[in-house]
């Protein structure tokens, strides 16, 4: 026995945490279906969901960086990028979402490329940072250096924003395609790879908090089995009904906005609580993070939705 | 009582008392208690709650053993008793009056005893290491000191579950001594004066690492993580710090054990048969006697032998359980020598618990010329503290201290934990004169023997070539400090030349157990209080095996 008497109001928030989630999941499911359109449409409205995937990746490295620059005080000139990429891919996400044109924008594409390098520059200095520190490639400076896989999500919000303007870039009535490769596999399987990743940070820096919570798990679960799925499906049959892996990308999708609510209740669990907010918001679990998993679960259902309504074999 | 005892001087009256104790996670709030009359006859008496009161008071309650365990000192709510203030918070340290004498006497107060339910570890710099496993068989392994009447396996044992019981925030890799499975909690992240001696040691080409530490990198309970203050030896007062004061004792509460607060045991008495009968304490501006069937001296080296010494009488003319003559005998200190340097970087050595990287390259290396093995960790003196050291050790003063006092932030320094060996000479007695109890006053006598002194010489020379590598300037080293205390009170195999067997219980009076640093037969080259811990839960698993077997 130790003492791990729950703490009142953090077990009351940990409890609604799991209640709303649930609802939430239940109301998923009531959704009326959504009808498949005409074929031309089903491109165009993969791509705005490309465009929202890579919206909400970019939100969360847009509030995630500024918090986590702001503790590092900007001490760096180049820690402003990241707001500046991530504001940016947000916008052209948004106009993204909005724009029913079957062909792709050249603003947007130069934001989502630049995001993308931004991403690759970024895990240079995240590198660069660790070489400098006593114990190099130690737990320790995986802990607690620049994180060095955080740079990576705003390559990911790149890459599904590039990808959303390369499926408007096909010619209507035909199976959309990229580099000759049907756009659901090549899109599947860079999601698949991108949630592989993203677990792999928010394993890290869970083992860093020692997985002190069980639900602490939930995202290095979860996310790997969506990864799978969805990446047996980019390279298994097309023609298949594949209700499993929609329904656990759904959930992982959920799982994001959830970890937010988790994250929220572990800042309470710092000295002060919510009280001492403008502390506890920079040092406590980050709360933008988790919604990263929104973002790639959105654009895994894209691509299953492609391969659903573009069977190529 | 006053009117609102949350707001009680913690001092003036106890407050564990009607039934209820303080609840040290919430302010005001309070925890039931149970409470035992002075005429039962309860199963365990425990006289000190620090790492090795702490423990055993939680596990032989958690057994379903009667446990009342007495603190000299005042139960204290960190939330609301703690001041960011290094002098408001010697209240924590044991300042009672004590005469020391020997070549090199022993400076008492906050580096080596406390006064507060939770002893010392209320205040300790809650850096948790392991001994090297040789150091159990310093005697026929390493040639020097005594062995120990444990094996290093069935410790390591324990060392695990003390471990799991304080959340040790530790390395994922320990880098000397066997396999040790993975601290419960991650490493602190590294401030800048350790990094600094991760730096040197790299220089040097020795190992380092992020130091185990007793205080959570992670929420724990009610215990939220660390907030990198840097208060850590003057009481955490967030309670991320997992001294026996917010783990075992609210444990051993809620398993049914009484906490007596301002509790001064003067006097153990014994009965015809020669057997402990009770206490005889001091509370309320009132001697008491608290009967037991059991009793367990957990007062650290010098308020252990002080009372044993006291509790003569005809039947033990010598004091308690000391047939051997060894009670009081064999004090040991650590070395905690220094050396300190100034960086151009600003360094900012207060921020974060104080030792947060650590070398044990001299305690795991036998290639050296003297006996026993030291570590050194980074260090972050406060303020007043720092004044202290460059005024006493460095007699600076006036404008010379105000220049150094000025270079606060760009400081750095380096400071051993040092393992000196036992000598009989080296020990607790007691005086005629009395304190405030009217309790006999103890006489610490201490002097340092070459083999300590080739010992210090040493660490200082490596500390020194460490701050030369790492460019620090104005190097100087702090030559006069010391830290935790050990022995007076020796666990051995055998009678004779020892005070307790390898359970902790007395050879002479079979009820009369003794279990805190003062059984250590030698002290090793690193902080004493997580092998306390362990011993200690040791002691409460081997006294239920002994009570099954009707051998109580």
């Amino acid at each position: 026995m130790t003492n791990t008497r729950p703490t009142g109001d953090v077990a009351t928030a940990f409890a609604l945490i799991s209640g709303a989630t649930v609802l939430g999941g239940i109301a998923l499911a009531l959704r009326k279906p959504n009808a498949p359109a005409d074929r031309a449409q089903t491109t165009v409205r993969s791509a705005r969901r490309l465009n929202r995937a890579a919206g909400t990746l970019a939100a969360s490295v847009l509030v995630d960086s500024a918090i986590e620059h702001y503790r590092g005080n900007f001490h760096n000139k180049a820690m402003i990028t990241p707001l500046v990429t991530a504001s940016l891919s947000l916008a052209a996400s948004l106009h993204g979402t909005a724009d029913g044109r079957g062909e792709a924008h050249i603003i947007r594409d130069l934001i989502y490329a630049g995001a993308g390098l931004t991403g690759l520059v970024g895990t240079g200095f995240h590198i660069y940072n660790i070489s400098k520190k006593p114990g190099r490639l130690s737990w320790q400076n995986l802990f607690y250096s620049a994180p060095l896989g955080a740079p990576a999500a705003i390559s990911l919000s790149g890459m599904l924003g590039f990808l959303s303007e390369r499926l408007r870039d096909n010619p209507p009535n035909k199976p959309p395609t990229i580099l000759g490769i049907p756009a659901g596999r090549i899109i599947g399987a860079m999601t698949s790879l991108g949630l592989m990743g993203t677990v792999g940070e928010s394993g890290l820096l869970h083992f860093r908090g020692a997985y002190h919570n069980p639900a602490m798990y939930l995202p290095v679960t979860m996310p790997p089995v969506a990864a799978a799925l969805l990446g047996a499906s980019a390279l298994g049959k097309s023609h298949t009904h594949r209700p499993i892996t929609r329904w656990w990308l759904r959930a992982t999708a959920l799982l994001g906005f959830a970890g937010t609510a988790f994250h929220a209740a572990g800042v309470g669990r710092s000295m002060g609580g919510w009280k001492n907010w403008r502390q506890n918001l920079v040092d406590g679990p980050p709360i933008p993070a988790p919604p990263s998993f929104t973002g790639l679960a959105l654009a895994g259902l894209a691509a299953l939705a492609l391969l659903e309504d573009h069977p190529d074999d | 009582m006053s009117a609102d005892p949350f707001l009680a001087d913690p001092f003036v009256e106890p407050r564990a008392i009607n039934g209820r104790a303080p609840d040290v996670f919430k302010p005001g709030a309070w925890l039931e208690m149970s409470q035992y009359d002075d005429n039962d006859e309860v199963d365990f008496v425990v006289v000190g709650t620090g790492a090795g009161g702490g423990p055993l008071i939680a596990r032989l309650a958690e057994q379903g053993f009667s446990v009342v365990g007495f603190d000299a000192g005042a139960y204290f709510r960190p939330l609301e008793d703690f001041a960011s203030d290094e002098i408001e918070q010697q209240k924590l340290y044991w300042l009672d009056e004590r005469i020391i004498d020997g070549a090199n006497p022993i400076r008492m107060g906050g580096k080596n005893s406390g006064k507060a339910v939770g002893g010392s570890t209320v205040h300790f710099a809650m850096v948790s290491l392991r001994f090297r496993p040789e150091w159990f068989k310093s005697r026929s392994q390493l040639g020097y000191g005594a062995d120990w009447p444990l094996d290093w396996r069935e410790m390591w044992d324990y060392y695990r579950r003390a471990e799991k019981a304080l959340s040790i925030s530790g390395p994922v890799n320990y880098p000397w001594g066997p396999h040790r499975p993975r601290y419960p909690y991650r490493a602190h992240e590294l401030n800048g004066a350790a990094e600094i001696l991760a730096r040197g040691a790299e220089a040097m080409g020795y190992k380092w690492t992020a130091t185990p530490l007793a205080t959570v990198s992670a929420p724990h309970g009610d215990s939220p993580p660390c907030v990198y203050r840097g208060f850590c030896r003057f009481g955490c007062s967030t309670n991320a710090k997992q001294s026996q004061l917010v783990t075992f004792i609210p444990r051993g509460i809620a398993a049914g054990a009484e906490i007596r607060d301002l509790a001064m045991v003067g006097r153990i008495d014994t009965g015809p048969d020669g057997r402990a009968t009770g206490v005889h304490y001091h509370r309320q501006g009132r001697w008491r006697f608290q009967k037991a069937r059991n009793i367990i001296v957990a007062g650290y080296a010098i308020e252990t032998p002080r009372l044993l010494l006291a509790s003569a009488n005809d039947r033990y003319p010598d004091g308690l359980a000391n047939s051997s003559g060894l009670v009081g005998k064999n004090l040991m200190t650590q070395a905690n020598q220094a050396v300190f340097g100034v960086m151009d970087q600003e360094v900012r050595w207060n921020k974060g618990p104080p030792s947060l990287s650590i070398t044990e390259h001299w305690n795991y290396n036998d290639n050296k010329d003297f006996h026993g093995g030291y570590c050194w960790m980074a260090q972050g003196p406060l303020p007043v503290e720092w004044a202290s050291i460059v005024t006493g050790s460095r007699k600076r003063w006036g404008a010379p201290l105000r220049e150094e006092m000025m270079r606060y932030n760009h400081q750095v320094g380096l400071k051993m934990v040092g393992e000196m060996l036992p000598d009989e000479r080296n020990r607790v007695t007691l005086t005629d004169e009395v304190d405030q109890y009217g309790l006999r006053i103890p006489r610490i006598t201490y002097s340092w023997g070459e083999n300590d002194k080739a010992l210090i010489q040493h660490a200082l020379g490596e500390m020194h070539r460490s701050m030369e590598l790492v460019g620090a300037k104005d190097i100087f080293r702090q030559e006069d400090d010391t830290n935790h205390l050990a022995g007076t009170a020796k666990m051995g195999s055998d009678a004779r030349d020892s005070v307790v067997n390898a359970d902790c219980r007395s050879w002479d009076i079979p009820n009369l157990w003794i279990c805190d640093g003062s059984i250590f037969p030698t002290t090793g080259g690193v902080n004493p209080s997580l092998t306390i811990t362990a011993i200690s839960l040791r002691t409460a698993d081997r006294i239920k095996a002994l009570a099954n077997r009707g051998e109580l």
